[in-house]
């Protein structure tokens, strides 16, 4: 997947989740708890102005002279007000300065209604106590009328009866204010006024009295009922209708858009729910196409393997049958390996039995056979013969040489025997070794490295006299050793015959070859030395290499199968030439291996 | 028979009941209520701040030096002096039971305990200091600034500091009067005499304007309803313009707060100027001018009787 469109896929759930939180947002059920609120409010703050407006009512008609009441309700409208502004004051629940404009005229109502109910309270007040008074005021005036002589009485008459009429005006007036019932306790007023003038001194005080106190009433009265008319006029319910509309409006938009808001939120959910069974439905198609490739990979698997097998079975074949050719190849090499030690070997068997034969024929026995021929011709008188013939008297005495010669030829036949029964016990030793070779198996046993030297010399004595080769020895030092007999031998035959070769050519110098043995530093070195041809540079590195020759009838085998049986041996066999005529130096080094009981 | 004996059972019950515990009488007069539960700490604090010269602008005055508790909660001067040693304008009213006068200051200029100590902190004539000083020296004292953050969220701050004085003054009730005790129905705690004041009280009408459970501060009334007082008095100050100087309107000319009559006997002197040194003498004037009566003999004895039958308890104690 590519960075972009990760970042798409990124961006678009980003997208989705915020789409998504918004709508949660918008979708918030918070409006209509408040909303409910609110008219809950408006509806106890409608309560309390109606209580209120009630308590001023009580008041207008003296059923309460307490005025606490007339206080709570609008502590309690302030206290439901606060709270009531504090929800609707919040940003984005009404249009702007809609809000305002309703709170503004509210407040205005009530502040006037307050100032109102203030001043209705003070008036009020004094105007109830003025009119609780007018009856006392009367009884009082009556009794101070009783209590005069009836002379007085009778000329103060009218006073009492107008004083009376004032007092029944003025209570009417209290009920029914009007202007004509104005004029009239106006007049009323003038007139004891008027009258005050003609009464006792005990009565004008009492008259006085009650003329400040209606006059209180006529002043008063309107003031109370116009107070009344004014609060009652202040529409402070309408406002709170108005208000109560203008949240029902607010509400009924925020609840059409609550509405619209959860269509919107379920065409969103549908949408997310499409999106999740798309993807559903790409992730099945995903798996399904995964399964599907996942089969083909296998099947593919499986061919491959089988070709793998099919494979490693020609390729075992194949090695198979490269192993029976290397091994036939291998037989063949042995086999050419030994035929030409055996060829060395038997080149000594060749030398030993032409000599016995040799021997033979020119053996002194047929003087034996001739002396018998003369016994046998004299066999009648064979005492004479012996002690009388001259042949005869001779034939003791040659008897005699023969015998001796006899003796001589048995001692060199037996000798020449013995050689031949050596190589012959050489040619077993190289079969067995031969046929214990896959287990190259070496056979340790304690060796006197002169007498290994001796043997190889002896094996090919014969061939070294014809070749008019001297040896020179210079055996060292050299204690005992545990060695591979038939190894040694193969190297030590191989070496001094190709020191032989090397030296086939040369005529102006004796042949000369040495044989040097010594130990240097724990390791044992078997020297041979020509003086022959010597090798040439560039056939130094080649010369232990399998099929190098230099000879016509050689078969580059010999020298590559020392080097072999060297390393076989844990040692290493060198050359070392100072370049063609010079002669060469071939050096066997091995590891000094003490035979038991040497020091 | 089963339904006429339970009847009966309850009506004993009831009956029982009504023995043990007289009814409250329902008169326009009404007892105190109970001490409002408020948070104790805003309260302490509130008391400290009471007792607090530093909220006068020299050092001077505390709200205590003017309202003496030991005092009925005023002064016992006409005038108290204000910071700078000059007497203020008007008398000062008691602090006890003020949290339910329905306006504060004679001339009724603020309806709430936090404004009224807004307006003596900053006044010229009384503490004559600004908030920001105010608050400076109480944030400044760390005894002080703890005690505010343990009370408050915000610490110390002009509306705290208010609230606090606020709230302690809300617990200035002065419940107990034996006048109280009359109207929680323990009627025989009052003399007979007592009992022809109250009676008399009523009356000459001086419950009009002196009623419900502050008996008084519960509205505006004119000063001399029935004569000039003041001309009569006179010497005639801005003062005596009372709630004019707040409302600009010419019918609240010599208007003020009817003040509170609890504990009155304690509260002398009287009226906005301290005019009446005596009870005798106010409730005379108050015949006078606002009731437009003449009182019958000994009623204005009778009527002071009672008065002092208003005088209520603060820690326990009679004021």
């Amino acid at each position: 997947m590519t960075l972009s469109r990760r970042l798409g896929l990124a961006f678009i759930g980003v997208l989705l989740a915020s789409i998504l939180l918004f709508m949660y947002i918008e979708s918030g059920a918070q409006q209509a708890a408040s909303h409910i609120e609110s008219r809950d409010l408006i509806r106890v703050l409608k309560q309390q102005d109606a209580v209120w407006d009630n308590e001023v009512l009580k008041a207008r008609v003296a059923l309460s002279h307490n005025y606490d009441p007339l206080v709570s309700p609008l502590h309690e409208m302030t206290r439901l007000w606060q709270r009531l502004d504090v929800i609707e004051s919040e940003p984005g629940r009404h249009a702007p300065s809609l809000w305002d404009t309703q709170r503004d005229e509210y407040l205005k109502a009530v502040k006037e209604k307050t100032r109102l109910v203030e001043q209705f309270k003070s008036h009020n007040a004094v105007l109830r106590n003025s009119l609780a008074f007018l009856p006392t005021a009367e009884d009082d005036i009556q009794g101070q009328f009783a209590r005069l002589s009836d002379a007085d009485r009778l000329q103060l008459q009218n006073v009492a009866i107008d004083t009376y009429d004032l007092l029944l005006s003025s209570l009417e007036f209290a009920q029914v204010t009007t202007e004509d019932q104005a004029a009239e306790i106006l007049l009323g007023l003038n007139r004891l006024e008027v009258n005050r003038d003609r009464l006792p001194d005990g009565l004008q005080g009492s008259i006085d009295i009650l003329r400040r106190h209606i006059a209180l009433i006529l002043r008063e009265q309107p003031k109370v009922n116009e107070l009344l008319q004014g609060i009652e006029a202040i529409p402070l319910a309408a406002r709170l209708d108005t208000i109560t509309n203008l949240l029902d409006t607010d509400q009924e938009q925020a609840a059409a858009k609550h509405q619209r808001n959860h269509i919107f939120l379920l065409l969103f959910a549908t949408f997310l729910v499409l999106i999740l069974i798309w993807l559903a439905i790409r992730l099945i198609r995903s798996f399904a196409e995964i399964k599907r490739v996942n089969s083909a990979l296998q099947t593919a698997n499986d061919e491959l393997e089988q070709r793998v097998e099919e494979r490693t079975r020609q390729l075992k074949d194949t090695q198979s049958e490269l192993m029976d050719t290397a091994r036939q190849a291998g037989m063949a090499e042995i086999a050419t390996n030994v035929l030409h030690n055996v060829g060395n070997v038997l080149n000594s068997v060749n030398i030993s039995a032409d000599l016995v034969s040799r021997k033979l024929r020119s053996s002194k026995a047929q003087g034996l056979g001739k002396a018998m021929n003369l016994i046998n011709e004299h066999s009648h008188d064979l005492g004479h013969f012996l002690t009388e013939d001259e042949k005869g008297k001779l034939l003791p005495g040659y008897l005699n040489q023969l015998v001796e010669a006899i003796a001589v030829e048995q001692q060199g036949l037996t000798d020449e025997l013995a050689q031949l029964s050596k190589s012959v016990d050489h040619i077993k030793d190289i079969v067995s070794t031969q046929q214990s070779y896959a287990g190259a198996n070496t056979l340790m046993e304690p060796l006197v490295v002169s007498e290994l030297l001796e043997d190889a010399l002896r094996m090919n004595s014969g061939a070294l006299t014809r070749h008019h080769v001297t040896v020179i020895k210079e055996y060292g030092e050299v204690p005992r050793i545990m060695g591979d007999k038939h190894r040694l031998l193969l190297i030590l035959i191989n070496l001094i015959s190709n020191a032989k070769y090397a030296m086939a050519g040369v005529s102006n110098h004796a042949r000369n070859m040495t044989l040097k043995a010594t130990v240097v530093d724990e390791e044992l070195q078997i020297s041979v030395k020509d003086e022959g041809e010597g090798i040439p540079e560039e056939n130094m590195t080649r010369i232990f290499a399998h099929g190098f020759t230099t000879r016509k009838d050689g078969h580059g085998f010999g020298l590559h199968s020392c080097a072999l049986a060297a390393i076989e041996m844990n040692g290493h066999l060198t050359v070392h030439s100072d370049g063609p005529g010079t002669g060469a130096t071939f050096v066997l080094q091995l590891p000094l291996k003490l035979a038991e009981g040497e020091p | 028979m089963a339904s006429h004996g339970l009847i009966l059972a309850l009506g004993l019950l009831v009956g029982l009941s009504t023995a043990a515990h007289a009814e409250p009488l329902d008169e326009p007069l009404k007892p105190l209520p109970t001490v409002p539960n408020l948070d104790p700490k805003r309260v302490q604090l509130g008391q400290r701040l009471f007792n607090d010269p530093r909220l006068s602008v020299n050092n001077t005055l505390s709200c205590a030096s003017c309202h003496r508790l030991d005092k009925g909660g005023a002064d016992d001067k006409a005038f108290s002096l204000g910071f700078d040693g000059k007497p203020v304008e008007v008398n000062t009213p008691t602090v006890f039971n003020a949290s339910l006068n329905f306006h504060q200051f004679w001339d009724g200029r603020v309806d709430s305990l936090e404004e009224q100590v807004h307006m003596v902190v900053i006044s010229p004539t009384e503490m004559g200091s600004t908030w920001e000083t105010v608050v400076k020296r109480i944030a400044d004292d760390p005894d002080y600034a703890k005690a505010f953050s343990n009370a408050y969220p915000d610490g110390v701050n002009e509306p705290n500091i208010r609230n606090a004085l606020a709230d302690y003054e809300r617990t200035l009730l002065t419940p107990n009067s034996r006048f109280d005790q009359y109207l929680l129905g323990n009627t025989d705690i009052l003399t007979p005499r007592e009992k022809f004041g109250y009676q008399r009280f009523k009356e000459y009408g001086c419950i009009a304007c002196h009623q419900g459970v502050n008996i008084g501060g519960n509205m505006f009334q004119k000063f001399g309803v029935m004569g000039d007082y003041i001309a009569d008095r006179g010497n005639p100050t801005r003062a005596d313009e009372g709630r004019f100087n707040v409302t600009g309107d010419e019918a609240d000319r010599q208007v003020f707060k009817v003040p509170s009559l609890r504990n009155v006997a304690r509260t002398a002197p009287y009226f906005h100027k301290g005019s009446a040194p005596t009870l005798e003498k106010a409730v005379e004037v108050m015949f006078k001018y606002q009731l437009g009566r003449e009182p019958q003999k000994n009623d204005t004895e009778l009527i002071v009787e009672f008065l002092k039958t208003l005088t209520g308890e603060w820690e326990g104690k009679p004021l």
